[in-house]
Order: structure tokens, then C-alpha cells, then sequence
């Protein structure tokens, strides 16, 4: 994926601000759109009114996907099933029923949010194209299961339906029924703009951006991605429910695959990941299907039917080869391109440049759950084989806390492997990691984490959508408690602004401050190694595993990490690091382990492993004394 | 910077609503025809028809029908000197899509009267919209759950239950004691087991088995085969085309051989072209429009019936269909009754309620408890015989 | 009963041909490209309305059929050089939107040029045979002939040529192809025609039956999809086994338990298989794609 087509929620983190300041956007949004609904059934024509009536109703589910889609990185062409399930039990508990209309239609999302969540468990472990098609066909059964029975009325439907009425007043036309929708619209976008700001809502911009490394600091994507799932189910039911009152009648077309169609094009037009797109992109797809449906039979003379389709398909193709981004993108592009916007970039950055300071920076905060010297990281028989192949053999090892063990050997020896395993990023074939007393291997990288084990990696896994601070600020996730439903209420500004504050401190303890509201995939590679080490370190970790941290850097860069380090073991905090670089590990351990060919060869302190002649056969080949002149060399060298 | 724009942008919307806030109250609820105009200008004609989609078959004749019809009352100087407007809106034979198209078709168009839509489905959907509205309506379609219990729709079509009852009495007479059902799965099948369960008490005849198919289906192979290996001794095959008359095919190639009886919902070509030499020994009850040449020549149907075919066939170049005469009939009955009552709609239905009628279905009189005004009289029974249809009993 | 049993087996055999052929496709294109064709259905579609337009022109059955399966081949080339490879990291997330676009771009199309009625393709010439009171309609032998010859073909192509080992080996490794002398683009673009290819032929032999309809393609293609999951995306042989199975078992719920809820045994069977064995009934979980 290109940069330009990945779904970015951009929006900076909020600093702690007035109310005001973190809400610009919205607030002003927000108000204009409120201003237009109110105007327009005073001027629109009837038509025009139509079709803003149903982009507002279609805007929910459009919300809903989009979400799905920008949040979680997952396609649902299903949709419209979500949609019809909200209107049809809605249309049920008031026609069969009589309920009153809030709780009917509470009853209306809660049942589409539990077919989800049904649907979502199992599903949402896929990956790729399952779960799109899975949600198709989802569509189809819920179709046929409308038709089919006897409660939904078969396929006439349920009709009859009858109108809202709000204190006293019938909702009996569409003016009505605009002032009636534009409420439920503003407070289902400003939660769905909540949630992209918020804690879960940044983790799993990151999980897009990289799914190990955003799990490896406590990100439990599944559970996130299945909530976000549910919650997309939530608001195309809220349509549903708002379509039904419209219209009066629900049939089985309301869960038809073309509906699911244009819902996916709102979202698609609008941009992926930009709920104000989605929006936008419901109210395009309805006056592009409206124009459709009056361009296309006077150029085609005797076209009849969902001519509009034409339109959809050629829209979804442009849109994705021309413009993936969308609206969004456009947008963003265009304003960038207004000369004060230029200008307020410019001062942001010298800003930032103004803060820089040469003290002696503050060391990041470490937890330490266990005396310096007890056992925290304790490895047994841990081997993993690819088909005939044993990448890691055996290996058993104890990590005293308080201490720096390094991990070094040949290329190939299996040492990545082996931090894999560690980390939970890869199940051992046999064998188990017992991380303070708790057996953490075969399981998921979020749960290491939630113990207080983090991580770096030797392929850097940065988070290209946010700066610099962003990808530390995501180190603090373990640290922050705020679920989605806090997230989508905006209660959690005092949270993130701590936060962000404490990413700032640990940049500054890596000298990166100049850099911090930098974008992350603009960094150079060494300073991107080193942020990826603060973002760790953000984590307030008891184990650190870091995969070559020394590699790319500048002699002086490596002597800042080192120094840091040091004083983080000082501090108490457990290291684990492989590195290339057989000096800087001999100088900064308290224990080296030597891995050759999946077997550990060799454990002690570094003096003894260094006089191993083992370890010297490994690593520098069969002469011995050619070898350790080598090695002192180096050592020398260093 | 935001800021000031709000400000500006604020009070510009509050100052743009109020000057525009006298424009029109149209979507609001309000009239923009002032009342005095409503019996002055021209009488608005609505319709909603399955002009595309499953029901393309009905809907499309249905709209030529009414198109034509309205042209030549225009010509003819339209009603009292008031011209005629007819507004024709498809509702793609979806149910929503007629709900969509009635609130249009009254909202903004402000029509006086709606005709549709052309299946049972869509006409239900429209029911509870008109009647809110409290516009009158004529359905075009079947079923007789469109008009029960309801003061403001009316339809021309023969209802469903006379349809069976003409079929039960033939099947006595024949002697066939056991029937299979195959139905179409939409509000035009719905009901008819039911029916022919209670009408056949009454002639010692039971359902023994009943298969369903929705009116998109192309294959027909699990419903016949159940009929196939049912102990009936005939078949009656409910539906539309080209559904019913691919299943009528369907039905000959899989070798069910028994008499089979079609409804009324397949008087047109259409059901030829889908059955092909299939088609020939079907029997089925319809008006007399598609047997205008075997009536007698005193029957008083065959004038107005051989007209509307020498004009339809004029203008479209082929013969009107059994749906071409639902709509001919809505449509005299509703100009007949607007000419002596005028646009007010209380009036307008309680016209509707005296109407009689000799048209392409049958002879017409409605009353207040009956919205259908057609009985057994209308349906003769017909013999399909190489692409036509053979009167066999009047 | 028996004959019941059997008079739905041989339907359900005849309509799992159809999906076997689409879910042949399918698989082509995934095992190069990893994008999941929604517009696979399309294909059948426009092939089967092509061929009806070239009759009704006038032009003999066979050279209509060979001609639109021939177009369609072409369509489906022309989908991947002017689309499909313009994007040049297609995620999961593209290739869907993507070819759902392509897909209701060839729907519109269809339905301008067709218009909304369900067509059939004359019947092909042969006769309906009458065995022990089961009836076998001579296009169902067409169809199912459709698939051993042309479903057959393209498996031995895979599993004998040295193009098809290297179409295989593209879905691993890239430069494995290269070496073999194939080039990505040629391997693209050979895939995706034969999808086209398959398709068309899957198209025009059920149309006599079972209609042509410009919007009968996502749920056929659907169809091919979840045999293609039976078969775990990967195995030809076990997604056309899974196709039949389908097919049948769709002519079992139609028979014996409602004839509506045919469809929803397909999707019904495609949820369970994802949840349970998402790697398809074949494979053992671990076993390397092939």
C-alpha cells in the first residue's frame, strides 16, 4: 500500500488545550452541516429534498463502514445486511408489538450489533478477503431469511409503519423528518470523530500500519477489530431504523448486495479513514445516482432500471486508480496548497525547533516487578521447526532481573527467531517462555506486552501515518486504560494530555525532541532505530528485547543508546538485545549468550564466552588462532 | 482564523434561513398551490408500475396503456376543459420502491388519484401511504388483501379467489380430486394454498403438496420434482412470467405428466415466449381480451375490448395483454369518476364507491363493501394451443 | 424417493459444473495476482448475454458462443492491463474495491446494452434422455461435459506444462517463475484469461438453463467462491469437488427442505467453513500454499 492510499486518521494528539482547541474541527463542522438542515426544506425543491433526506439516512451506515474500513483495516460488503436488520426489527417491534419508537429502535441497533458480534467472533480472525466475502454472503443470508419467513413478511415485507412522532408532533414529511435524522447524524459523527482520536481509535491506525509492532506494545487487535465491527453493525442499524420510518415499509431489498455497493462507494469517494468523508461521500453517491438516473436514459434511450451503476462502478475504479484517498485526500491537498496554511506549518516547525534544550535529560520511568537478580525471563527446550528445517533447538536460558543479556551469533544462528518466540510474535514448535511467573509463549504478542515485556525489531516496524511523538505516544497504550466507549464520548482528553507529555520527556532522553512532530516515515534510519526504542521504553517496561538497536546508527547516536542503556539497567530494567556489533555487546552485558546454527553454544559472562573456543570455531570459522586474533582485533577496534 | 469565519458563516445561514424561510413550506407539509387552484388546473394523474424488474412483463403494457389513454383524452379536450397529467413513476417491481414513488407521487406532485401498482407486493406497500394520505388509489394487481377493509384503494384486477374458484369447479367437473400447488413466493402466491384448501373442502378436492418459487428463479428442478412424485392428479402452477412460463417448460422437460392449470397471471405473449411448445394443453382462466374473436357477437365486452386492441395495437404495434386491461379499466373508472365528482378526494372516492363499468376484465360494480366490483362473470377459462389462446368455456 | 434423489443429484451435479468452472477461475487469478475476483460472475454473464445478441443477429449458435467466449477472454485481459496492474501494491483492501468496481461497471454495461430481462441461450443441440423416470436434459450433459473437458484442461495445463508449473509457482515465489522463463506480467495476464476464458465457457453452457441476467453474476460468482474456500483457495482438484458438492447440496435444500432457502445453504456452508477450516477441506493446516 502505497502511503497516499492508507487510510490515515490524521488529527494531531490533543494537547492539554481548552475544549475548544480540541474540537475546532467538529464544533465548526458540526454547525455548519446543522445550519444547511435547517435551511434546506425551505429552499430545496422536492427532489433535491429527497435526496438530502436519504444521503443524511445513508450517512450512518457510510459512518459505520467507514470506520471498519479506515479503523480497522477491514472490508464489510455486507453492509446493507446490518442496515436491513436494524429496519426490519425495528418495523417489527412497532408494527407486531407496538412498542414505543425509541425503544424499538433501541432494540433495532442492539439486535444488528448482536448479529455482529456473533458473526464477528469467529470472522474477524480472518484476514484479507475473508472477511469481505464472509460479510457478502452474510448480506445474501440475511435476505433470504427475510423472504423466507413468515415474522418479516416474507417477500412483500413489513408495512404500515408508522410515523415518528416527537413531542406531539408527527414527523409526517420530509422537512419533518430532516430536522428529525440531523441530531442522530451530528452525535453519531462527533462519536464516530471521538473514536478516531482516542486511544483504541490511534492503536488501531497503528495496527494498520503495523500489526506486529502495534500488538507487540499491548494492542489486542483482534478484540479492538471485532469492537469496531460491532460498532459499524450499530450505526448502519440506526439508518435502518431512520430508513424505515422514511419509506414505511421495509422488504428484503433493504439487505440487497447493491446497497452494500453504494454504501462501500460513500465510503470510498469520501476517503477511507475520514469520517466527515463519509459524509461527504453520502451525500455525492446520492445526487451521482440521482444524475445518473436522469443523464443515463437520455443518452441511452430506453434505459430503465439501476442505471446508476454504471456511475458506481466507473466512480469505485477512478476513485482508487486517480484519487485513493478520496475526497479526503483532495481536500487536505488543496488546503495545504492555500498560502496561510503554508505559513502556520512554518511556525508549528520553529516552534518545536525553539524547544530544544542540552540538559541532561530525565531517564524514562522503568517498572520493576521482581529484586534486581531474581529470575524475570526464564526459557525452557524452546525449538521451532519449519517442516524439516530447526531454526531454534533447545534452547534454555534464565534472565536474572536488573541485567543486560546479550544475544549474538552468525547470521542465521536464530536469534530473531528466538525473540519471536519470546515476544509471542511466533508459536515454538516446543518448549516454553515463563515471563515473571507466567507462561506467555504461544500467545499473542498483546499479551507479553500487558506483562510488561516490549520490544523492538531488526526490520523496523514504524508507524508511517503519525510523527514522531504519535509512534512514542502509542508506547504509552499500555499505560492507558480508556476503552472504546470512553474514546467515542471524548472522556479521555486529561489521559491523552499526560500521555503526550510523558512522549516528550522520552524523546528528549534520546535527544529526539527536535524531531518529535516530524513525520515518522520521513525520519532518517537511525533516528526512526532510535524512536522505535523510545516508543519501547514508553511502554514503562520490566523486559526490554531489543533486535539490533545499535544498527544504522552514528558512533554518536550509539553512544547516546548505550549510555541510556546503562542507566535504564542501573534503574532496574531487564535488556535482551541481539546485536551484530560483538563489541558493543561485550562492553554493555552481564551475560552473553552465543546462538550458532538454532543451538545456544555457549552462556556466561562475557570474558567466558569470549574465551569459548567454541564460540570462536562459530562465529569466525575453523581456524581457532586465526579466530581470536580476529576477535581481539575488535575488540581493539572498539 | 476558524474563529472569525464562524462568525460569518453563522449569521449568514440564520440570515439565509429567514429570508428563504417564506419561500415554501412544501417540504414542511404545507400546499404551494393555493387552494382556489385545485379545481382550476390540470387534473393529476398519478401512477406507480412495475415498469422494470420482475414485473416488467405487467408493468410495461400497463404503462402503454395508460400513456395512450391519456393522450387521447387530452386530444379529446381533457375532462370538463381541464387538461389530464399523468405522471408514470417505476418502482423498479420492488416493494420500496412503491412506497418511495406513492410518498413522491403525493408529496410533490400533489396528484389527485394514483393507479398501482401492477403486483400484488407493491400495492400493499402503497396501501397504508394512501390511505394516510387519504388519496384514492386503484391497484392494478390481484390479490384481494390489497382492497379488504380499506376505504380508500380499489382494484380492477379479478380477484384471486373468484380466479380459484373458476379452476375448482373445472377441476370437479373433471373429476381430479388431488392437487398440487406450485406458487410464486411473493404477495401475488401468498394465500392461495390457503384458499384452495377451503374452496376445495367444499368440492372434495384436496392440496396434497405445495412448492414455491420466487419470481427471479430460473431453475424449476426441485419444485417439479416434488410434484412429479406427488399422488396429484393435476397441477396448478401460480405465478407470473416469465417465472410461470419457464416453469410451465421446466414442468413438460422433466416429464410431469398432468394437467396443469396456470392463473390469470399469465395472459400474455410473454408466457409463449418463455414456454415455447411447452405452453400447448395449458388451461387457465383470464377476462375475455386475449379470446375477443371466439365471443359472441352480443357478448357486451367485445366492442369496448375489440377498440382498445385495434388502438393499442396502432399505437405499439402488437397486442395488449391482460395487464393492458387492468390498467384501461383503472383508468376509465378513475376519469369517469373524477368527471362527475371533480379533484376533492372525499368526493372523488365516495364516486369510486358507485362505480360501474363494462370494460376489458369484465363489467364493474363497485360498492362500498366491494373495492373489486368483478365476479366469477368476468373469468372465462382458455386452452393455450400453439402460441394462442382457445376459448373453452364462457 | 429414489428417483426424487437422483433427479436432484443429477440438478445439482449439472449446476456445481457451473460453479466448478467459475471457482477454476477464481483460483487462477488468486494463485498469481492474490486478489479475489468479484467480477469472476460477470464473466458467465456477459458471455451467455453476448452469445444470445449474436444469435439474434443472425450468426449460426457455434460461432456466437466461440466468438462471445472469445470477447469475454479479451474483457477479462483488458480488466487486468488497464486496471488491476495500474495499482502498484494491490492490499486485500484494493483488489476488493477494485474488482467490485469492475463488477458493477460490466453489470451497468450489461444492463444498457441488454436491458433488465433474464435471457437463455437456445438449448444446444441433443436429445433429453428418460432413465428409469429421472430426467437428464441434454444441456446438463453439456454442462458437466463443459467442466471435464475445459476444467480438466486447464488442471492438467497446471500440473503437466511448463507454463502451468510456473503459473504455480508465481503464487510463491516471483523469481521462481522468471527463472522458468515466464514473466509477471506475462503470468498476470495469462492468468486472468484464463479466468476470463473459463468463465465465458461457464457462462454460455448454463444460460439455455438457467437464464443469462446482467445481475445474475455476484451471487454465481459467489457460488464459485465459496467452492473455491472448500477448496482452500489453492487446490483445483478440491475446489472442483467442492463446487459438485455445493451444487448438489444446494439441489437437496431446494428439494427437501424449501426451495427459497437453496442460496442460503451456500453462504450457510461458506460461514461454517471460515470459522472452522478457513484453509479449506483439503489441506492440512500448516501445509504450504502450492
Amino acid at each position: 500500500m502505497t502511503d497516499s492510499t492508507k487510510p490515515t486518521f490524521v488529527g494531531k494528539l490533543a494537547p492539554r488545550a481548552s475544549f475548544w482547541t480540541n474540537n475546532k474541527g467538529t464544533l465548526i463542522g458540526g454547525g455548519i452541516l446543522v445550519a444547511l438542515m435547517l435551511v434546506i426544506p425551505f429552499t430545496a425543491s422536492s427532489s433535491m429534498m429527497n435526496i438530502v433526506v436519504f444521503a443524511m439516512i445513508f450517512a450512518l451506515p457510510a459512518i459505520g463502514l467507514n470506520l471498519l474500513m479506515g479503523l480497522a483495516g477491514q472490508v464489510s460488503l455486507g453492509q446493507a445486511a446490518f442496515f436491513a436488520i436494524g429496519a426490519y426489527t425495528h418495523a417489527i417491534m412497532l408494527t407486531k408489538l407496538d412498542l414505543p419508537g425509541p425503544v424499538a429502535a433501541a432494540i433495532g441497533v442492539a439486535a444488528a450489533m448482536l448479529v455482529a458480534l456473533l458473526v464477528g467472533l469467529p470472522l474477524m480472525r480472518l484476514r484479507g478477503h475473508y472477511l469481505a466475502l464472509a460479510t457478502l454472503g452474510l448480506g445474501f443470508i440475511v435476505m433470504i431469511a427475510v423472504r423466507e419467513w413468515d415474522v418479516t413478511g416474507r417477500t412483500t415485507g413489513i408495512y404500515g409503519i408508522p410515523r415518528p412522532t416527537v413531542f406531539g408532533i408527527p414527523i409526517d414529511n420530509s422537512g419533518f423528518f430532516l430536522w428529525f435524522i440531523t441530531p442522530f447524524v451530528v452525535i453519531g459523527l462527533v462519536l464516530a470523530l471521538n473514536l478516531t482520536r482516542s486511544r483504541a481509535g490511534r492503536a488501531l491506525s497503528a495496527v494498520n500500519d503495523s500489526e506486529l509492532a502495534a500488538e507487540s506494545l499491548g494492542v489486542n487487535t483482534y478484540a479492538l477489530r471485532l469492537k469496531v465491527f460491532v460498532l459499524s453493525a450499530g450505526f448502519a442499524a440506526l439508518g435502518g431504523v431512520f430508513y424505515a420510518y422514511q419509506v414505511a415499509i421495509v422488504s428484503p431489498t433493504t439487505a440487497e448486495f447493491h446497497l452494500s455497493v453504494s454504501i462501500l462507494l460513500m465510503v470510498v469517494i469520501g476517503g477511507l479513514g475520514s469520517v466527515w468523508g463519509a459524509v461527504a461521500g453520502a451525500f455525492l453517491v446520492q445526487f451521482l445516482g440521482e444524475g445518473m438516473r436522469e443523464v443515463i436514459p437520455a443518452i441511452f434511450p430506453g434505459a430503465t432500471g439501476e442505471v446508476q451503476l454504471l456511475g458506481y462502478g466507473i466512480v469505485l475504479i477512478l476513485v482508487i486508480l486517480l484519487l485513493p484517498g478520496g475526497l479526503y485526500q483532495a481536500t487536505i491537498t488543496l488546503w495545504r496548497k492555500l498560502p496561510f496554511a503554508r505559513n502556520r506549518r512554518a511556525a508549528d516547525a520553529h516552534a518545536t525547533a525553539a524547544e530544544d534544550d542540552t540538559t541532561i535529560p530525565q531517564l524514562p520511568a522503568v517498572s520493576t516487578p521482581v529484586a534486581a537478580g531474581e529470575p524475570i525471563l526464564v526459557i525452557s527446550g524452546l525449538t521451532k521447526r519449519y517442516g524439516g528445517v530447526v531454526a531454534v533447538n533447545d534452547v534454555s536460558l534464565t534472565v536474572p532481573a536488573g541485567t543486560i543479556l546479550g544475544l549474538i551469533g552468525p547470521n542465521g544462528a536464530g536469534k530473531t527467531t528466538c525473540f519471536n518466540m519470546i515476544s509471542g510474535a511466533l508459536t515454538p514448535t516446543a518448549g516454553t517462555v515463563t515471563f515473571l511467573g507466567q507462561v506467555i509463549s504461544g500467545k499473542k504478542p498483546h499479551v507479553a506486552a500487558s506483562h510488561g515485556l516490549t520490544r523492538t525489531f531488526q526490520n523496523l516496524q514504524v508507524f508511517t501515518s503519525t510523527d514522531v511523538v504519535g509512534n512514542v505516544y502509542m508506547g504509552r497504550y499500555r499505560k492507558g486504560r480508556a476503552g472504546v466507549l470512553r474514546g467515542m464520548l471524548g472522556l479521555q482528553a486529561h489521559e491523552q494530555g499526560a500521555h503526550r507529555a510523558a512522549s516528550y520527556e522520552i524523546l528528549k532522553s534520546m535527544r529526539l525532541t527536535d524531531a518529535a512532530d516530524d513525520s515518522a516515515s520521513a525520519l532518517p534510519f537511525g533516528k526512526q532505530r532510535m524512536m522505535e526504542v523510545c516508543r519501547a521504553l514508553a511502554a514503562e517496561p520490566a523486559l526490554l528485547l531489543l533486535d539490533e538497536p545499535m544498527a544504522g546508527l552514528s558512533g554518536h547516536e550509539r553512544d547516546v543508546m548505550a549510555e541510556l542503556l546503562r542507566r535504564l539497567r542501573t534503574a532496574g530494567l531487564t535488556i535482551v538485545l541481539v546485536e551484530h556489533d560483538v563489541a558493543q555487546v561485550m562492553s554493555l552485558a552481564d551475560h552473553v549468550a552465543v546462538l550458532d546454527d538454532g543451538v545456544l553454544i555457549a552462556h556466561g559472562d562475557p570474558e567466558t564466552v569470549r574465551n569459548d573456543p567454541a564460540v570462536v570455531v562459530a562465529y569466525l570459522g575453523t581456524d581457532l588462532d586465526e579466530a581470536e586474533a580476529e576477535l581481539n582485533e575488535l575488540e581493539e577496534h572498539a | 482564523m476558524k474563529k472569525s469565519r464562524l462568525r460569518v458563516i453563522a449569521p449568514l445561514a440564520l440570515v439565509t434561513a429567514l429570508a428563504l424561510s417564506g419561500c415554501s413550506t412544501a417540504n414542511l407539509g404545507g400546499d404551494s398551490a393555493p387552494d382556489g387552484d385545485a379545481e382550476k388546473g390540470p387534473i393529476k394523474i398519478g401512477a406507480v408500475l412495475d415498469v422494470t424488474g420482475v414485473g416488467a412483463s405487467l408493468g410495461v403494457p400497463e404503462q402503454n396503456t395508460l400513456n395512450m389513454l391519456a393522450e387521447q383524452l387530452n386530444d379529446d379536450g381533457g375532462i370538463d376543459g381541464r387538461e389530464v397529467e399523468l405522471t408514470i413513476v417505476d418502482n423498479q417491481s420492488t416493494e420500496d420502491g412503491a412506497a418511495k414513488a406513492t410518498s413522491k407521487l403525493i408529496e410533490s406532485d400533489k396528484v389527485d388519484i394514483i393507479i398501482g401498482a401492477s403486483r400484488t407486493g407493491p400495492s400493499l406497500a402503497m396501501r397504508p401511504i394512501a390511505e394516510a394520505a387519504k388519496i384514492p388509489m386503484i391497484s392494478v394487481a390481484a390479490n384481494v388483501a390489497i382492497v379488504e377493509g380499506s376505504e380508500w384503494v380499489f382494484k380492477t384486477a379479478q380477484n384471486d379467489v373468484v380466479v380459484l374458484e373458476t379452476i375448482l369447479n373445472d377441476a370437479k367437473e373433471k373429476g381430479y380430486t388431488k392437487l398440487a400447488l406450485v406458487r410464486d413466493a411473493t404477495g401475488f402466491g401468498e394465500g392461495i394454498a390457503d384458499y384452495i384448501t377451503a374452496l376445495g373442502s367444499e368440492r372434495g378436492i384436496t392440496l396434497v403438496t405445495t412448492e414455491s418459487f420466487e419470481p427471479s428463479a430460473t431453475d424449476f428442478t426441485p419444485q417439479m420434482t416434488g410434484v412429479r412424485s406427488s399422488d396429484a392428479d393435476a397441477v396448478i402452477i401460480w405465478g407470473i412470467n416469465p417465472s410461470a412460463g419457464l416453469a410451465q417448460k421446466a414442468y413438460v422437460q422433466l416429464g410431469v405428466n398432468k394437467p396443469v392449470y396456470h392463473s390469470h397471471g399469465i395472459s400474455n405473449q410473454a408466457f409463449f415466449d418463455a414456454a415455447g411448445d411447452a405452453a400447448n394443453g395449458v388451461i387457465a382462466p383470464m377476462g375475455r381480451l386475449l379470446v375477443a374473436d371466439q365471443l359472441d357477437a352480443d357478448n357486451p365486452q367485445r366492442e369496448v375490448i375489440e377498440k382498445f386492441k385495434a388502438d393499442y395495437s396502432e399505437a405499439y404495434g402488437e397486442q395488449p395483454s391482460g395487464f393492458a386491461g387492468h390498467a384501461f379499466d383503472a383508468w376509465h373508472i378513475a376519469v369517469n369518476a373524477i368527471k362527475e365528482a371533480g379533484t376533492d378526494a372525499d368526493a372523488l372516492r365516495d364516486e369510486l364507491e358507485k362505480a360501474e363499468f363494462t370494460g376489458i376484465s369484465g363489467v364493474f360494480t363497485m360498492s362500498p363493501e366491494n373495492h373489486s366490483g368483478l365476479d366469477a362473470s368476468a373469468l372465462i377459462l382458455a386452452e393455450a394451443q400453439d402460441g394462442r389462446w382457445n376459448l373453452v368455456k364462457d | 424417493m429414489l428417483t426424487d434423489f437422483l433427479q436432484l443429484t443429477v440438478a445439482g451435479l449439472s449446476q456445481g459444473s457451473v460453479y466448478a468452472l467459475l471457482a477454476v477461475g477464481l483460483i487462477a487469478v488468486y494463485t498469481v495476482r492474490h486478489v479475489i475476483n468479484i467480477a469472476q460472475g460477470e464473466f458467465a454473464m456477459l458471455a451467455g448475454l453476448g452469445s444470445i445478441w449474436l444469435v439474434s443477429a443472425g450468426m449460426p449458435l457455434i460461432v456466437a458462443i466461440l466468438v462471445a467466449i472469445l470477447s469475454v477472454t479479451l474483457v477479462a485481459i483488458a480488466m487486468e492491463r488497464l486496471v488491476i496492474s495500474r495499482v502498484k501494491n494491490l492490499t486485500p483492501l484494493l483488489s476488493i474495491i477494485l474488482t467490485l468496481g469492475i463488477s458493477t461497471l460490466l453489470q451497468a454495461i450489461m444492463l444498457l446494452a441488454w436491458g433488465p430481462e433474464a435471457r437463455g441461450v437456445p438449448l444446444f443441440p441433443g436429445t433429453n434422455l428418460l432413465i428409469g423416470g429421472v430426467s437428464i436434459r441434454s444441456q446438463e450433459f453439456w454442462m458437466m461435459g463443459a467442466l471435464i473437458v475445459v476444467g480438466g484442461g486447464i488442471v492438467l495445463f497446471y500440473e503437466k506444462s511448463r507454463w502451468g508449473k510456473a503459473l504455480r509457482a508465481c503464487a510463491e515465489q516471483p523469481v521462481a517463475a522468471r527463472i522458468v522463463g515466464i514473466s509477471p506480467v506475462a503470468a498476470s495476464v495469462l492468468a486472468f484469461a484464463i479466468a476470463g476464458f473459463v468463465g465465458g465457457v461457464a457462462g454460455v453452457v448454463a444460460s439455455p438453463i438457467y437464464l443469462s441476467l446482467w445481475s445474475g453474476g455476484v451471487l454465481l460468482g459467489l457460488k464459485g467462491f465459496v467452492a473455491a474456500v472448500l477448496g482452500g483457495f489453492v487446490s483445483f482438484r478440491a475446489a472442483i469437488i467442492g463446487a459438485l458438492l455445493l451444487g448438489v447440496i444446494e439441489a437437496y435444500v431446494a428439494g427437501y427442505v424449501g426451495s427459497g432457502l437453496r442460496d442460503g445453504a451456500a453462504f450457510l456452508i461458506l460461514i461454517l467453513v471460515l470459522v472452522v477450516r478457513p484453509q479449506g477441506l483439503v489441506l492440512k493446516p500448516t501445509a504450504v500454499r502450492v
